[in-house]
């Protein structure tokens, strides 16, 4: 904390002159900031420390760590599985950008404007009410072998279905779409947000103009609505990375090791395998991967609204 | 707010304290009296059993303040860092094997030594037992529960196909070949949890010095024992025995119905299929596995789960009493009515005809009683296990690859022990 | 006219797969309603009446103890996400509104911590809980479910400020209000939508949350009802699929009722969305 709020830099007045607020909200500004960089600082960081100082020693959970330096790190680039895990993950990303957003959004837009526009989008958003539990239960029973998704199938002519969750890398794009299924309603509400906070002025202007419904929304809408949209990609890039509760649920990462995510690798290791030093290294990699991932994805979409 | 209140004769309290005195050899004094103990388990599922239990216990003054976690793993990274703190646990319910000598290792279980020698001098343990719970001589923990690994058979998909219950290999493979035939699917097996389910029953049955041999590092995955094992499996998977494992729906659930005719579980699938409204004995049967080399004799798994006392805890002395009482013919008596499981207790007799057969196979001369797969082995081997055994039970791929990789983890194993 | 017929696309757009993502509920309602005898044999898809739910329902709440934990769940979820909207609102209040120095950058400390693995926290937090005093206190749990739902909170209160021209701010200073009344007068009242998007999704998450209730509580007056509920579906003598779908289904009413609830919070903040 402490560190940061270390010599201030001057601005050169050349860039940036009379945009900075007076220096009277230099101290209410921190102190509105204060409680949320404190309570993460205490309850997300300092755990986080402990576990990147595990990543370092060998620990069985019993006991006192010991430390070994990098050693779990190599252990864990050149286990086999590794590259497995990582692999999956990459579908976990890409998929999870392509679905939930990309449907969420396209409800929201369609939905947005209609009378009763809020029940039209229920459907979507009751799959994230319902507790995990139930929800693994449902999917299993979708996706089992002779399951609802085989049966409805075979209505249509299919008599002899993929293996949904046996076969990789089909059972991790089966279970993004149980992701899916989960999260497309919280992004259609979150652009549903954004949409609400477009003035409504310059779009009649341009529906007046006799503007298309497509040509409106990539000239006019899309463009409004970035920051929500930096909020959906930002949120669904950490969520897909972390994704752990669907594949828990429903394939424990198996058959094998087909659909171990890198979420998965460090939960086994570390409570499955005892390997607490390996689990943490994969979780510190986990963690780099995502911050880096996300502050690329932010400097860029953000920057321009910091200086607003 | 849960816990059952009991008005508590002076008589009974006067007789187990007797009970208490006489099982617990250092006295501590006062320290072992009437106390609420902290309990931890990852059988979440049976609270309602241990508030029937509370309700005897509670008349010695003693009762259980149950946490139940449903998530085994989950469950034990809790149990092992509660003792970095204040926050020991006084009871708590742990697995046999390497996992209880990592706590004894590290000095974390209360000895039970005393405990051991008196419940054998009264009876109240069967011979073998006391293996699992031994470390350099010495006892840790008491039994918190057994199950026998055995064969449930659905008895109206028997009985419409004219099979008898097998009594050898043969046997059980004519009758899978028949129901097969029938298009009824002959065995359950799955990919998660039990999925060493099959390798266990195999191997113990074709070669028990293997078996065992593979817990000690004095046998390898490549003996031609485990081979044959694997091939024998494999060809049982190619054959359509099993369902598919793409099948997820419970084992109980599926034996009831029919859709699979024999499922190899512990006997605590007793309790779920009373869950499901099946009837022992009318609905199903059970079976001892028969061994796969009619020479090996009777084989049957034994799986054992620990009810341990936290070394240093508030209560430890009352927690060590409560154990000993465990033990006693009252308290697995009550148990052994409230899940309609088998008792490791050999006065008291199971309210089941189907599992009493099983215990009387297990302590009949020629049966030899074994460990279950999943705790008899070394953790990193039995992790591997998992996938390996996981993507067999799905793939049947050549057995080969697999075995060198168990046995690879395995040597690497025993060279660190070494 | 174009207009009509481009809503009547839309509307069956939506429709259609509305119906699909309704599926999944049905084959849930339906199947909690199954007795023992109709479960399995029944294909997953045949409603079997509505008879066998009450039972079911009865069997998971009475075996599950579901109400135990009902009391301190609803706490949790309506303290922790109503704190942390104020919390995460007040960051992004001194980010864009304030232009806190280095905004972007405290953003990022604040925003990264929901990038930690929550699984490789619990133990660290059970241990910091316990030599605190804060484990298996109500407290403390009200406090992790708002440390937890706070970058979230401020993420979208950040962008959503942005949002908001910089002018509205300056227009307040001039009338001479502090920043502490122009947060709470101005920027939280206009914020509506966001602030009841965010609560809901932070109450559900929290609802719904198993680690953190498993790892921080343990007696009945402080454990929430996902604990038991998940105890239901145990290896070890777990209830039938039937049971654990209608517990499933108790569970997931009261967070299904808030989503309704906030069909007229939404309609509402919709009007003061357009300032």
């Amino acid at each position: 904390m402490t560190a940061t709020v270390a010599p201030p830099r001057r601005p050169t007045s050349a860039t940036r002159p009379a945009r900075r607020p007076r220096p009277t909200y230099r101290w209410s500004a921190r102190g509105f900031a204060l409680p949320a960089v404190l309570v993460v600082a205490l309850l997300l960081y300092l755990p986080f420390v402990w576990t990147s100082y595990l990543s370092l020693t060998e620990y069985n959970g019993l006991g006192d760590p010991e430390l070994v330096g990098l050693a779990k790190y190599s252990e864990m680039l050149t286990d086999a599985g590794f590259l497995n895990s990582l692999l999956n993950t990459v579908y976990w990303v890409v998929g999870t950008l392509v679905l939930p957003v990309g449907l969420g959004l396209l409800v929201a837009v369609l939905a947005y404007g209609l009378k009763g526009s809020f029940w039209y989008r229920l459907p979507f958003l009751l799959p994230y009410a319902i507790s995990g539990v139930a929800v693994g239960v449902i999917w299993t029973f979708v996706l089992q072998t002779g399951g609802a998704l085989d049966e409805a199938l075979a209505l249509l002519g299919v008599t002899d279905p993929p293996r949904w969750l046996l076969d990789a890398p089909l059972n991790t794009f089966v279970m993004i779409g149980a992701a899916t299924w989960q999260g497309a309603g919280v992004n259609a509400l979150l652009f549903t947000i954004g949409l609400q906070s477009i003035p409504r002025e310059p779009l009649e202007a341009a529906r007046l103009d006799g503007a298309s419904g497509w040509t409106m929304f990539r000239t006019m809408t899309w463009p409004m609505l970035t920051p929500l949209t930096t909020v959906v990609v930002g949120l669904s890039i950490v969520g897909s990375l972390k994704q752990f509760d669907i594949i828990w649920a429903m394939t424990k990462g198996g058959p094998g090791v087909s659909s171990e995510t890198l979420a998965l690798t460090m939960y086994k290791e570390t409570f499955v395998n005892n390997d607490y030093g390996l689990g943490a290294a994969v979780a510190v990699f986990l963690t780099v991967v995502t911050v880096a991932a996300s502050v690329l994805y932010l400097r860029r979409q953000l920057s321009g609204a910091k200086e607003l | 707010m849960k816990r059952t209140r009991i008005l508590a004769g002076a008589t009974a309290a006067s007789l187990a304290l007797g009970l208490a005195a006489c099982s617990s050899a250092d006295d501590g004094g006062g320290e072992g009296g009437d106390a609420t103990l902290g309990f931890y388990t990852d059988k979440a599922a049976w609270e309602p059993s241990f508030d029937a239990m509370n309700e005897v216990s509670g008349a010695e003054g003693k009762t259980l303040d149950f946490t139940g976690y449903s998530d085994t793993t989950a469950y034990d990274s809790f149990i092992k860092q509660s003792f970095r703190t204040k926050k020991v646990p006084d009871l708590f319910t742990w697995h046999t094997g390497p996992s209880l000598g990592e706590l004894v290792d590290q000095n974390l279980v209360a000895e039970t030594t005393d405990l051991w020698t008196q419940a054998e001098a009264d009876g109240l343990v069967p011979e073998g037992l006391k293996d699992n719970y031994t470390y350099g001589g010495k006892q840790y923990c008491v039994p918190l529960n057994v199950a026998y690994w055995a064969v449930y058979y659905n008895k109206k998909v028997f009985a419409d196909h004219g099979i008898e219950v097998p009594t050898t290999f043969e046997e059980l493979m004519a009758a899978a070949e028949k129901l097969k035939a029938a298009d009824v699917t002959p065995f359950h097996q799955m990919n998660i949890i039990f999925e060493f389910a099959w390798f266990q029953a195999l191997l113990a049955g074709n070669a028990p010095d293997t078996y065992q041999g593979l817990q000690t590092g004095d046998a390898s995955y490549l003996d031609p024992e485990v081979v044959e094992v694997m091939d024998q499996w494999k060809q049982m998977i190619d054959d359509g025995y099993y369902n598919d494992p793409g099948v997820t729906t419970d084992p109980q659930t599926l034996l009831k119905n029919g859709d699979v005719a024999m499922a190899y579980f512990g006997t605590f699938l007793s309790g779920q299929l009373t869950e499901v409204g099946a009837k022992s004995g009318e609905d199903y049967g059970i079976f001892p596995m028969p061994s796969m080399n009619p020479a090996s004799g009777g084989q049957m798994v034994l799986e054992t789960g620990p009810l341990c006392v936290g070394k240093g805890s508030e209560n430890e002395q009352a927690a060590l009493d409560y154990s000993a009482w465990w033990m006693s013919d009252e308290a697995q008596k009550t148990w052994s009515d409230e899940r309609g499981e088998v008792s490791f207790n050999p006065h008291v007799k199971v309210d089941d005809p189907e599992q009493q057969k099983l215990v009387d196979a297990a302590t009949s001369d020629d049966t030899t009683v074994q460990q279950r797969y999943l705790e008899a082995n070394p953790l990193p081997v039995y992790t591997l296990s998992t996938e390996i055994f996981g993507d067999f039970v799905t793939n049947a791929p050549d057995p080969m690859p697999g075995l060198q990789r168990l046995q690879g983890e395995a040597d690497t194993y025993w060279a660190d022990q070494g | 006219m174009g207009a009509v017929t481009a809503d009547r696309l839309r509307k069956t757009v939506l429709v259609v797969l509305g119906l699909a993502w309704l599926a999944p509920v049905y084959l849930m309602i339906v199947n909690a309603a199954k007795t023992n005898d109709q479960y399995g044999v029944l294909s997953v898809w045949s409603p079997a009446g509505l008879g066998g739910l009450w039972e079911n329902a009865v069997a998971a709440w009475t075996r599950g103890d579901l109400s135990a934990g009902m009391a301190s769940t609803g706490l949790y979820a309506v303290a922790a996400p109503a704190i942390a909207v104020v919390v995460g609102a007040a960051a992004g209040f001194a980010i864009v509104a304030l232009r806190l120095r280095h905004g972007f950058a405290w953003f990022v400390v604040i925003f990264a911590s929901t990038v930690f693995p929550m699984q490789m926290l619990l133990m660290p937090l059970f241990l910091g809980y316990v030599e605190t005093g804060l484990y298996d206190t109500r407290t403390g749990m009200i406090l992790v479910y708002t440390v937890i739902s706070v970058p979230f909170a401020a993420f979208v209160m950040r962008n959503f400020f942005a949002g908001v021209a910089h002018q509205v701010f300056e227009a307040a200073v001039m009338d001479g209000a502090s920043t502490w009344r122009i947060f709470w007068r101005i920027y939280l009242p206009m914020a509506g939508p966001a602030l009841v998007a965010i609560f809901i999704l932070q109450a559900t998450l929290i609802w719904n949350d198993l680690l953190l209730g498993l790892t921080l509580t343990q007696s009945a007056e402080t454990r929430p009802v996902m604990t038991a509920l998940s105890a239901l579906q145990s290896t070890y003598g777990g209830s039938t699929m039937p049971t654990v779908l209608a517990g499933g289904l108790i569970v997931s009413v009261p967070t299904v009722v808030l989503f309704l609830l906030a069909q007229r919070a939404f309609t509402r903040g919709l009007a003061l969305g357009q300032y």
